[in-house]
């Protein structure tokens, strides 16, 4: 039975801790709840899971702040949850290290897949193997040969197209925040320039989408930034 | 807590024509002695030499005993008298150049003269003196006047202390005038500093030559100080400055009073408000919570089966009315910053196009019966919005276009650029339209153009987008089409930080 995922899920609502307890165990994962943050950090040390749920409004401490202590010593995935008022939260989360965040209320589906992808990431980047094609419906990323081709046509881009569409590529099924993105493609002095990424998530949408106003793999997060979706 | 007064520093120069003359204690006898001297001298080349009548001599002496009176003052007159009285004597009288008079009606005219002189000399200065104490009670009146008027009109304390200290330094010729009034309450204190810039020096931490408080009935408001060279307060300055710090006080009062009347009133209001909506929410809350209610318990119930069918109508009656709530949660937590006057967007440069996208995405479950047609492009210019603020305008566009119109018609989306410096958004439905008069009146609060149970909605959402738009500085309006009814905001493409253009001239390398 080892081999089943262990997932922490920090939150202080008994009724979301219930409902997640007996769907996540039902998906096949060992599920264990803390229901306040320091109870949270002790369970993540004493027995460190796969990935945690961590509610950003606990009654002891900031979600933020467990988030931050939890990455002074583990890279274990973290997926926020939190209600749509506090964007700002939400954000710094990500910056402080988390993985991923889903609004409440949300739908079970869109959990499930969010830890598929958490867990996924956290397992590549263990055995240190990431993939240096991405591929994503009809584009092919290298990441190596900096080619990029779409139907098998090659897609010319310029050096900054590139440089985002391989961070959103390299990050694939995450959320990037638009400070992150900015400051890794840019510069961390340019990391305000919102309108830059704008402009350019608009060109390379225009380049490898095939309706860029509906746009299937550069997936929009509203408030937070951007999400490269390539094929499950 | 420390006291940080906000001072205002207003230099006047106006012209002082009495400053020039040093006044002195004793300058109006010299004057009066100066006077009679004068006339003396006149008189003396008519003086014959056997001696002559000197009745007319002696009335003609009394014109320095008049205007000495007149002018200076009683003392002064009765100066002028004297020595009036001695020169008639000593000059005109003979033998001359002595103070003997030889003739008995000399010495009857000479104490006629005295006592005539003292006694008209005496009523002309009590008169004239009656007459500069009106004219100084007249000016007293006209700068109280002056300063009521002036008070009456204003509606903040600062400008009532500057008044004040305005007048008072005008009307005392002081060289500085602080006003300072205390702070009450979350009223800031004041304190307004007047110099007249106009005499060299400036006055450094002295102390004031007069104090007088700003006291109303309910304690000490604050206080005038007064900083004059020279002569201090007379009694008539001490009189009129304390009827401007009354009237003062009486300003300031007044003001407060209209302050809390307001409070009150706004409070009133938004009690008002509160009732309102939670009578409306309510209602509007158990709606979904009944549907909810109902499928679940059904689901659950063991005495029916439900084909598969049966169970995905009932769970998607569930999800859909959950996101119900959802929106309706995020419109009243919008509506009370809203009232709370809170509500400030968070600009940043966002695509009309994805905050479409997203609204839509959210809304699929309302939007499944009407076909939604959608022409924003993602080349249009990015506009300085607040993302979450501007995709609640359109949910709540969308979510209100869906519910006024029939199921099966068209909802259209359109966004343009207009006049180069906005987007222009139109939503429009093939729903009923609205009467004319209303059109303005549906963004109001609880408004609904139907009757209250058979629309579902709590009268927000339109309220909301107007408060939204409003606060991004744009303009919302609703109107009837050919077949159809449509809603339209403009954003504009430029804001405080945010100017036009920015998001768009950036050239690829």
């Amino acid at each position: 039975m080892s081999t089943q995922p262990h997932i922490l899920v920090i939150d202080d609502e008994a009724q979301i801790l219930r409902a997640l307890r007996t769907i996540l165990t039902a998906k096949g994962f060992r599920v264990s709840v803390a229901s306040r943050g320091e109870e949270g950090l002790t369970m993540a040390a004493a027995q460190p899971p796969d990935l945690i749920i961590l509610d950003l409004s606990l009654p002891d401490m900031d979600g933020v702040e467990v988030c931050a202590r939890l990455r002074e010593w583990t890279q274990v995935p973290i997926i926020i949850l939190s209600v749509r008022e506090s964007e700002r939260d939400k954000v710094v989360a990500l910056d402080k290290g988390a993985d991923d965040y889903l609004t409440k209320p949300f739908g079970i589906e869109e959990l499930l897949a969010r830890i598929r992808v958490a867990l996924r990431h956290s397992a590549q980047s263990i055995g240190s193997q990431k993939s240096q094609i991405v591929t994503a419906g009809a584009v092919v990323i290298d990441l190596a040969l900096h080619q990029v081709t779409r139907n098998g046509e090659e897609i010319k881009l310029t050096a900054t197209e590139f440089k985002l569409l391989a961070y959103l590529a390299a990050n694939a099924g995450r959320v990037l925040t638009n400070q992150s993105i900015l400051s890794h493609v840019w510069d961390p002095s340019e990391a305000d320039r919102v309108e830059y990424l704008r402009v350019y998530v608009r060109q390379l949408r225009k380049k490898l989408e095939d309706d860029p106003d509906h746009p299937s793999f550069i997936r929009n997060e509203p408030g937070i930034g951007y999400r490269f979706m390539v094929d499950e | 807590m420390e006291f940080h007064p906000e001072v205002i520093i207003v230099s006047m120069t106006r012209p002082d024509p009495l400053g020039r003359f040093k006044k002195f204690p004793g300058m109006e006898y010299l004057l009066a002695i100066m006077v009679t001297s004068v006339f003396t001298l006149i008189f003396l080349p008519f003086r014959s030499a056997e001696g002559q009548d000197h009745t007319i001599l002696s009335q003609l002496y009394l014109l320095p005993v008049v205007i000495s009176s007149v002018l200076w003052g009683l003392g002064p007159g009765a100066l002028a008298a004297l020595l009036s009285f001695l020169a008639l004597n000593y000059f005109f009288v003979p033998p001359y150049y002595t103070l003997l008079v030889h003739r008995t009606e000399d010495l009857l005219v000479l104490i006629v003269f005295l006592g005539v002189s003292i006694t008209i000399g005496q009523l002309v200065g009590r008169v004239s003196k009656s007459l500069s104490d009106s004219h100084a009670r007249e000016r007293e009146a006209i700068h109280l006047y002056e300063l009521t008027v002036h008070l009456a009109g204003l509606q903040d304390e600062q400008s009532i202390a500057s008044a004040i200290a305005e007048r008072t330094l005008i009307v005392l010729r002081a060289r500085r005038v602080d006003v300072l009034v205390e702070a009450q309450g979350q009223v800031p204190a004041h304190h307004v500093r007047m110099e007249d810039r106009s005499r060299p020096g400036q006055v450094q931490n002295e102390t004031p030559t007069y104090l007088c408080p700003l006291q109303s009935s309910r304690g000490l408001l604050g206080e005038i100080q007064v900083w004059r060279e020279g002569v201090s307060l007379g009694a008539v300055e001490v009189r009129l400055i304390g009827t401007f710090a009354s009237q003062g006080v009486t300003a300031l009062e007044r003001l407060r009073l209209s302050q809390a009347a307001s409070r009150a009133r706004l409070l009133e209001d938004s009690d008002r408000f509160k009732s309102s909506l939670l009578s409306s929410v309510s209602h509007e809350l158990r709606t979904p919570l009944a549907t909810i209610k109902a499928a679940v318990t059904s689901l659950r119930s063991e005495t029916v089966a439900w084909d598969s069918e049966a169970r995905s109508e009932l769970l998607a009656a569930i999800e859909e009315e959950t996101d119900h709530l959802n929106q309706l949660v995020g419109n009243l937590l919008n509506m009370s910053r809203i009232e709370a006057g809170a509500l400030k967007p968070e600009r940043s440069w966002n695509s009309l196009a994805d905050i479409v996208t997203s609204a839509i995405e959210r809304m699929r479950q309302q939007t499944g019966k009407h076909q939604l047609e959608v022409d924003v492009s993602g080349d249009l210019p990015l506009v300085p919005v607040d993302y979450f603020q501007i995709e609640q305008v359109f949910i709540n566009l969308i979510s209100n276009s869906s519910k006024y119109s029939p199921e099966g018609t068209k909802i259209t989306i359109l966004a343009q650029r207009v006049d180069g410096d906005r987007l222009q958004v139109t939503v429009s439905n093939q729903g009923p339209h609205v009467a004319e008069e209303n059109l303005e009146r549906i963004f109001d609060k609880f408004y609904r153009v139907t009757a209250a149970d058979k629309v579902t909605g709590a009268g927000l959402g339109l309220s909301i987008c107007k408060g939204i738009i409003e606060a991004h500085d744009g303009r919302i309006w609703a109107e009837n089409l050919a077949q159809g009814f449509a809603f339209n905001f403009t954003l504009p493409l430029s804001a405080e930080g945010f100017p036009l253009n920015a998001g768009q001239e950036i050239v690829d390398e």
